[in-house]
């Protein structure tokens, strides 16, 4: 072979060593599906994605963070606010209402990236971002309630009128860095004065959102628009590609040995095609997956299973996404009203008649835990005493029968109602065409409930069918008329708002009806007693108080089953051997990112100690197989 | 000549508003709207809350509204902002189409370079065998599916051969558009230009399967049909060199069709892969306008698909005028 062939092959061979780091040079690849559109977007003005949560825990620290067991710890505060340690003051405001104050102090060895203070001015500037007339934030009533006191540099009270339990789970206020940001939000506020709030609304939202993009797109923080307070600071984002980030020698935190024994420099790599991510992993190009990568099936995929032993580990972690299938319970619905979907009993009978422990058995080796209630088995709150309802077609049949269902000749149930018209048990079953393990779901129920008389007709549509206003909010006009399966995300600051009928602190109802303009995601299920003990539950500050509500929610829960629960999605994690501390819990940093606490992650071949376990929070695939 | 592309180029002008319109209307037609998934991530939002975000972003009016205020602002040059992106949208395309036409140029020319003399070689030695694998392995790259072929060729580089050959490293990369860190201010030029050469052989050769296949059998049937004629029996009559037969009286006269071909292919260059682009993980139009679609974000929707469809109506013009540059019998008035 020519000289010159050879030099170019070294060359790419050099060029490869260099995209592939690892303990070598004490680095980390990370491989994502997803990749985030802007980061430190402060307020989600532009976007609120996982993959931009799980990559701001490098870059940015909050007041507080949520530890890998699911509990508040102190971050750029000083200590976690709580009625006890006499930072929480809640007052009661009449009407069944109250009022909390929340007092912060800031550490003092905290600093931006650049060598400025964080202080309360920064806190402050946040605030006023997000209060400011006409700026497009997602959770209006979070801005609503809210109210901001700086007592000095370091200290500040947040208050929340009205105030609800989950005002003091993790930060009650965030920060954004007022000395690099105060100029350009003057000139926007100042263009935004020249508008009319009522006409130009959408003008306003792309002042607010160009606002942020002066600071969070790629362009801007390749520039270094932004600064950090997180253990990591961003070098170098090439979109639609890769993320490069590097130790911020500013961080506050020293982990156990010294931060030189950690990663020094950290690699997002953004494959969107699952595929092509699974290959990548295969090939040892990435050491360990976010939180946003690889399918549940891919995880098990016997490529990945084979070539594990000696190089990685895969980890299914319980997931806060609920899978579930809702039921339709308007009773002015004929189809409703003939199945009586509306009755507790046939929604017993259905959740009888259907083998879910031989669901997550038979698709995903018992990987995902079945649900009992719409409460994590992992939540403080969770009831483990509640009604459970296992694989039982002979109960079902007697339900059923009990409800006047009798077996047709055809092998379907029938009944005669009081008008005199016979009706089979013809069930409708909806969910989002294209999801294969959803469609995978539905053709093991349509078994399942086939033997005990009740026939499925499936009617699946593409997810932007189902969930668009017309189809997914009006059951109550009968788009849909069965069950209706996707699942919802219960994080640990659930509150159990789509259970609720009414909403005895506001006065709303929850059950969309032309009424209420359809408002609300509960389906026609009311429960006074549920009601009454969510409202006391929600302003209740005592956590063991409300663990006591919440409980007897559950029992209640679990008896009227409103919806069916089928069981918790696992996040499936690809670890590299040696890496150490990038964990995931069901909770950790929220939604279980892996990166909360990411000044701890590293390799044990470079001093790193392990502070976590996986195996304590997650299962371990390759065990299972 | 000049007056026909004067009047073409004005007859763009209502068929780009019809275009811009039926675009409008049916990205909006699409069941839901951007912030009807905003319910799913908080369930707390009542209707109040998301008629006053509809507000924000001005979805609360009526589509012809809606058209005829991007249209105004189009017309002064402001094509929006990106509503997931935050960028101008203008902007944001401008970057991704150089990634793209990178990709699809490089794949368009070694299409070319392959097919053509492929063709023409199938074809003079026609029901030959090395016409027969030339026959066989064109309907093997056009019935080869681009996702098949690229997670295959990924394997293949960056696990098996790797592993068959001891390497810790993959001979070509799972993707991307460039390795992490690798730039010329780090690197050097020509490490950086190594490195960006090495990202693009997988995705560009996936790319070209497909055209190098369908462009070979049409070269291949096109040359035939000209090898048939009374003037190529004449010049072979008279003693010319088969060379000459072949490539200059042959040849010239069978490229007429491709050239059309090969013209009209030229606004695909501008639209991107989504196929190829998604699977080497190419930051580039295909991928862009497939996300602004699914995630409804109008204005890069729109300033892609209007730019794509002057493109075509341009492009079609210039293929016509082209008829009468390579086909002297073809005039226009």
């Amino acid at each position: 072979m020519k000289k010159k062939s050879w030099a170019w092959i070294t060359g790419l061979l050099l060029a490869a060593g260099l995209a592939f780091a690892g303990p070598g040079n004490n680095s980390l690849v990370v491989g994502a599906s997803q990749e985030p559109r802007v980061i430190g977007d402060f307020w989600s003005f532009v976007s609120s994605a996982a993959i931009a949560s799980e990559i701001e825990n490098f870059l940015w620290a909050g007041l507080e963070y949520i530890d890998i067991n699911g509990k508040d710890h102190a971050y750029l505060a000083t200590e976690v606010p709580t009625v006890e340690n006499g930072r929480v003051k809640v007052t009661d405001i009449g009407k069944g209402k109250k009022r909390i104050d929340i007092k912060y102090t800031l550490r003092d060895d905290i600093y931006w990236s650049d060598g400025t203070p964080i202080t309360t001015k920064d806190v402050a500037f946040y605030y006023e971002v997000g209060k400011y007339p006409g700026a497009p934030v997602q959770d209006p009533s979070y801005w609503k309630r809210i109210s901001l006191k700086v007592l000095d540099d370091k200290n500040f009270v947040v208050s929340f009128e009205p105030a609800y339990f989950y005002d003091l789970v993790g930060s009650a206020i965030g920060l954004a860095p007022e000395h690099v940001m105060r100029a350009e939000w003057e000139k926007t506020k100042a263009e935004i004065k020249k508008l009319d709030p009522k006409k130009d609304a959408a003008k306003i939202t792309e002042l607010f959102q160009g606002f942020v993009a002066k600071f969070a797109t790629p362009q801007a923080l390749n520039q270094g628009k932004l600064v950090f307070s997180g253990p990591f600071t961003l070098k170098k984002w090439v979109p639609g590609s890769s993320m490069e980030l590097v130790r911020n020698k500013r961080f506050f935190i020293t982990p156990p040995g010294g931060a030189d024994k950690y990663v020094q420099r950290v690699t997002y790599r953004f494959i969107t095609d699952t595929n092509a991510l699974l290959v990548a992993i295969l090939g040892g190009g990435v050491d360990a997956t976010s939180s946003v990568a690889l399918t549940f099936d891919q995880a098990r995929a016997p490529q990945l299973v084979r070539r594990a032993k000696g190089r990685y580990q895969i980890w299914a972690v319980p997931g806060v996404i609920w899978e579930h299938a809702e039921v339709n319970k308007f009773a002015n619905v004929q189809e409703v009203k003939d199945l009586m979907l509306d009755k507790k009993e046939t929604r017993q009978a259905l959740l009888y008649a259907m083998n879910r422990q031989g669901l997550v058995d038979a698709f995903f080796d018992g990987l995902q835990p079945v649900a009992d209630t719409w409460v994590h088995f992992q939540d403080p709150n969770f009831n483990k005493n509640v009604k459970k309802y296992p694989y039982d077609p002979e109960k079902a049949k007697k339900i059923l029968a009990s409800l006047g269902w009798k077996m047709g000749p055809d092998g379907i149930l029938e009944r005669t109602t009081k008008d005199g018209r016979k009706v089979k048990f013809v069930l409708e079953y909806v969910t989002t065409a294209g999801n294969r393990i959803r469609e995978r779901t539905e053709v093991f129920f349509q078994n399942d409930l086939k033997k005990v008389g009740i026939k499925v007709k499936i009617n699946n549509a593409p997810a932007s069918v189902v969930f668009s206003n017309d189809f997914f909010s009006k059951a109550y006009d009968g788009s849909w008329k069965g069950l209706f399966e996707f699942a919802w995300l219960f994080g640990i600051v659930d509150d159990a708002g789509v259970f609720t009928c009414h909403d005895y602190l506001t006065g709303e109802t929850y059950v969309p009806t032309p009424k209420n303009n359809y408002s609300g995601v509960n389906f026609n299920w009311c429960n006074e007693e549920f009601d009454r003990l969510r409202a006391k539950a929600m302003i209740e500050f005592d956590a063991n108080k409300r663990r006591e509500y919440w409980q007897k929610m559950q029992a209640i829960w679990a008896e009227e089953v409103p919806a069916l629960p089928y069981y918790w999605r696992s996040n499936p994690i690809v670890v590299k051997n040696g890496l150490v501390n990038f964990v995931s819990s069901t909770y950790f940093g929220s939604f279980g990112y892996p990166t909360t606490t990411a000044w701890l992650i590293g390799w044990k071949s470079r001093g790193a100690k392990p502070v976590y376990d996986q195996a304590k929070y997650g299962i371990n695939v390759l065990e299972q197989k | 000549m000049l007056a026909y592309t004067l009047r073409r180029l004005l007859q763009m002008i209502p068929l780009l508003f019809f275009v811009s319109l039926a675009i409008y209307t049916l990205v909006a037609l699409q069941p839901g709207d951007p912030l009807e998934g905003l319910i799913f991530q908080n369930p707390h939002l009542t209707q109040e809350d998301i008629a006053e975000l509809k507000h924000a972003y001005g979805l609360d009016q009526p589509i012809h509204i809606r058209y005829f205020k991007w249209l105004g602002r189009a017309l002064q040059g402001d094509l929006g902002v990106s509503r997931t992106y935050a960028q101008p949208a203008a902007e944001f395309i401008y970057h991704r189409m150089q990634n793209t036409l990178l990709l699809t140029g490089l794949s368009f020319l070694l299409a070319l370079l392959v097919a053509i003399p492929v063709g023409v070689f199938s074809a003079v030695r026609q029901y030959s065998l090395p016409d027969y694998v030339v026959t066989f392995l064109s309907f093997v790259g056009y019935s080869t599916p681009v996702f098949w072929l690229g997670i295959m060729l990924m394997l293949l580089f960056a696990v098996w051969l790797p592993d068959r050959l001891g390497l810790d490293h993959p001979i070509f990369p799972v993707g991307g558009f460039a390795s992490p860190g690798v730039d010329p201010q780090s690197v050097g030029w020509a490490a950086y230009l190594k490195d960006r050469i090495w990202h693009l052989v997988l995705p560009v050769f996936t790319l070209s399967v497909l055209s190098m296949a369908s462009w070979t059998r049409f070269t291949r049937s096109s040359v035939l049909e000209v090898l048939s004629q009374d003037y190529i029996r004449t010049a072979r009559a008279k003693g010319l060199a088969e060379r000459v037969v072949i490539y200059k009286h042959a040849l010239r006269n069978a490229l007429i069709p491709i050239v059309t071909l090969v013209g009209l292919a030229i606004p695909g260059l501008f639209s991107g892969a989504v196929i190829t682009e998604t699977i080497f993980s190419w930051p580039g139009m295909g991928r862009a306008l497939f996300d602004a679609l699914l995630e409804k974000d109008y204005n890069v929707a729109m300033a892609a698909l209007v730019f794509l469809a002057f493109l075509t109506a341009l492009f079609n013009l210039l293929a016509d005028l082209a008829y009468a540059v390579v086909d002297p019998r073809i005039r226009y008035s």
